[in-house]
């Protein structure tokens, strides 16, 4: 696995192009992530550090373990080094908008990757519209899910909703009630709580579908909480691929490597796919174009798009999504 | 002391012995009169399963409770211990039984070194588990690089499984408990826990190894948060960074809803049991009615606010009793 995500790495790396070949000066970068608790985090991690060290700037990496406080003390420590711009992954936005006030102070500048602090009138901010992608990826599944049932029939939609602290969570539910409310008539809306931890979700989806036996549809705000909710499904005989009596349609989001496994397999039929590549590389032009310039508190949104990967465009797009490029690398063969 | 009196006195008394069954049939009663099916045999089947991860650590840490001590790294026990039988399981080999025991072992490994902290150097337990809480899940965050670990697929078939119609967490929940109940009521050893958290000089004065039966609840929690966690994976089949993260709140939580005291000598492997149960009774009726999912965490809340404040009420009222008078009190 190790030497998969590596290679993955490396093929990020390569399409980062050549702005980082030979820089016109080396800097000390402080990268402060949350955690690498996921797939994404995982090949987010490994394309930034990677791409840093192979262009010779040094790297110092700190891993906050989820907790907020412990990652304003880290990026201060870090500024207490002397270091010439921070990365940041914060655990949620609140506590961004604190840290990069406070590194901006120091004449510190930071790029916040992926997850936005609240307040996104500072720093570079590199963040995927996630309200826009979920309701992309749920669009589909309602569509499918739609055009199965009996005319006028009412469906059961579930939501897994991860940590509603989290603004990615916060939009991805906001994208998925946008698809929904374009039939609201059509849904009745199941909401689970998560906050991203497989064993609430575990209990939490579990009651759900015991008071709601029949789910015609189900959207997950992270693709890491699939194995979790096969756990619930398959001892129900829920866990069925398109195309067979008892499909729930279902979708996620992240674009990982399991989620595109699914896919494949027929059980999942859609995920939002952040571009994991595109925000890395935004995120190191910035910060390294701020520190060449000087420039200690550059102001910057920077949004990636995203798309959806569906049952039905895999064939065309199934290599943007960086989960499928690293399960073509063999990253979930252990 | 007035008949009247005496008769409120016993009423408030009983109400507080009885206060967690009090609470599991108001919430009961509650959340089966907003969803019949929430009292249906298969619901309450799953409150059963999906309470036996918090409900094995729970008897584990109750047993530390009723010596006065704490254990605050039981959520990352649980981490750790799940993945030293992740990494037997998978590059060494060894089946599903083979992972039961590397958890267990793991578990009572991690539970020895707070033991020996906490009696062989005299550290407050509150420290020292507040220290090895972060060294246990530092130590797990080491070896995986904070990455998500998957189990070999064979352990996804030993969770969901059941023997005659009782699912497998079910059944070790249920043997756990009953062992710790023996232990507790039947065997010196049981004798010596409860002596030494009523009384911890008395218990030395009557010839009891201090420092032994402290080191052995602080090995035996370990081993059963080792295996929660083991229980608990073996029904997802992955484990990741954040896993048991903030577990051993709910453990301590239902622990004292069960009636231990946090200051010591009082508590049973059974009343964990109902505590457990009753912290998944609502989490389930909260996922289950659909409630506002900002409002859930305020409702679980209140419920361990409850537990706690019952708990104060009861030690109150109790050193009210113990405080001796040279006239009876009068009311």
């Amino acid at each position: 696995m190790r030497y998969s995500i590596r290679t993955a790495a490396a093929v990020a790396a390569l399409s980062l192009g050549g702005a980082f070949a030979a820089p016109a000066q080396a800097a000390t970068i402080c990268f402060a992530f949350q955690d690498l608790e996921t797939e994404f985090w995982v090949a987010g991690h490994l394309a930034i550090t990677s791409t840093l060290t192979e262009a010779g700037h040094t790297v110092l990496e700190r891993n906050a373990n989820e907790d907020a406080n412990r990652q304003f003390e880290q990026v201060n420590d870090c500024i207490a080094q002397g270091v010439d711009g921070v990365i940041l992954i914060p655990q949620d936005g609140e506590s961004a908008t604190t840290i990069v006030a406070n590194a901006q102070e120091n004449d510190v500048p930071v790029a916040v990757f992926n997850r936005p602090p609240s307040d996104l009138s500072r720093g570079i901010v590199v963040v995927a519209d996630n309200a826009v992608i979920a309701e992309q990826a749920v669009d589909h599944i309602v569509e499918k899910a739609l055009a199965e049932a009996e005319e006028g029939a009412t469906l059961n939609a579930v939501i897994v909703v991860g940590d509603l602290g989290d603004p990615n969570a916060v939009g991805r539910r906001a994208g998925f009630n946008s698809a929904i409310e374009k039939h609201a008539d059509r849904f009745n809306v199941i909401e689970v709580a998560s906050n991203w931890d497989a064993a609430t979700a575990l209990s939490n989806l579990e009651a759900a579908v015991t008071a709601n036996p029949q789910i015609d549809l189900l959207f997950t705000s992270s693709d890491f909480l699939f194995p979790t909710i096969r756990s619930v499904l398959e001892p129900r005989g829920m866990w069925v691929p398109r195309g067979e009596e008892g499909h729930v349609w279902m979708a996620g989001l992240d674009g990982d490597a399991t989620a595109c496994s699914l896919i494949k397999e027929g059980y999942v039929d859609a995920t939002g796919v952040q571009d994991l590549y595109f925000e890395a590389e935004s995120a190191l032009n910035a910060i390294l174009k701020a520190v060449e310039e000087g420039n200690t508190d550059p102001n910057e949104v920077i949004e990636d798009p995203g798309f959806a990967l569906t049952s039905d465009n895999l064939a065309e797009r199934e290599m943007d999504m960086w989960g499928c490029v690293l399960l073509a690398e063999g990253f979930l063969d252990q | 002391m007035s008949a009247g009196a005496s008769f409120r006195e016993r009423a408030v008394d009983l109400a507080l012995r009885r206060a967690t069954v009090i609470i599991f049939a108001v919430v009961l009663l509650y959340f089966g009169m907003q969803a019949p099916l929430f009292l249906g045999v298969e619901n309450l089947g799953n409150i059963v399963k999906q309470s036996a991860f918090l409900g094995i650590a729970a008897i584990g840490i109750t047993l530390v409770l009723l010596t006065g001590g704490i254990d605050l790294s039981v959520g990352s026990v649980m981490y750790l211990a799940s993945l030293a039988a992740g990494f037997a399981m998978r590059d060494m080999g060894v089946g599903v039984a083979g992972g039961v025991l590397a958890a267990l072992g793991a578990g009572a490994l991690l539970g020895a070194i707070n033991a020996f902290f906490i009696v062989r150097l005299g550290i407050v337990p509150f420290i020292v588990t507040l220290a090895t809480l972060f060294a246990f899940r530092g130590f797990g965050a080491f070896l995986t690089s904070s990455r998500q670990f998957d189990f070999p697929p064979g352990l996804r078939s030993f969770g969901l499984a059941s023997v005659m119609g009782i699912p497998v967490p079910v059944l070790v929940f249920a043997t756990v408990a009953v062992v710790a109940h023996l232990a507790l009521t039947r065997t010196t050893f049981g004798r010596q826990v409860y002596a030494v958290g009523n009384d911890a000089t008395g218990a030395v004065k009557a010839g009891i190894p201090l420092g032994r039966v402290r080191a052995a609840v602080y090995v035996i929690s370990g081993a059963t948060a080792g295996l929660a966690g083991f229980i608990l994976i073996a029904q997802i089949g992955r484990i990741d960074a954040g896993f048991g993260q903030g577990r051993e709140f709910d453990v301590i939580a239902a622990a004292v809803l069960g009636g231990a005291s946090l200051f010591g000598g009082v508590g049973t492997a059974f009343g964990a049991v109902i505590g457990a149960t009753l912290m998944q009774t609502v989490n389930t009726g909260l996922a289950f009615s659909g409630m506002n999912l900002y409002l859930q965490p305020i409702l679980q809340a209140g419920i361990i606010f409850l537990a706690v404040l019952v708990d104060s009420l009861r030690q109150s009222r109790q050193m009210l009793r113990r405080r001796r008078t040279i006239r009876p009190i009068q009311r």
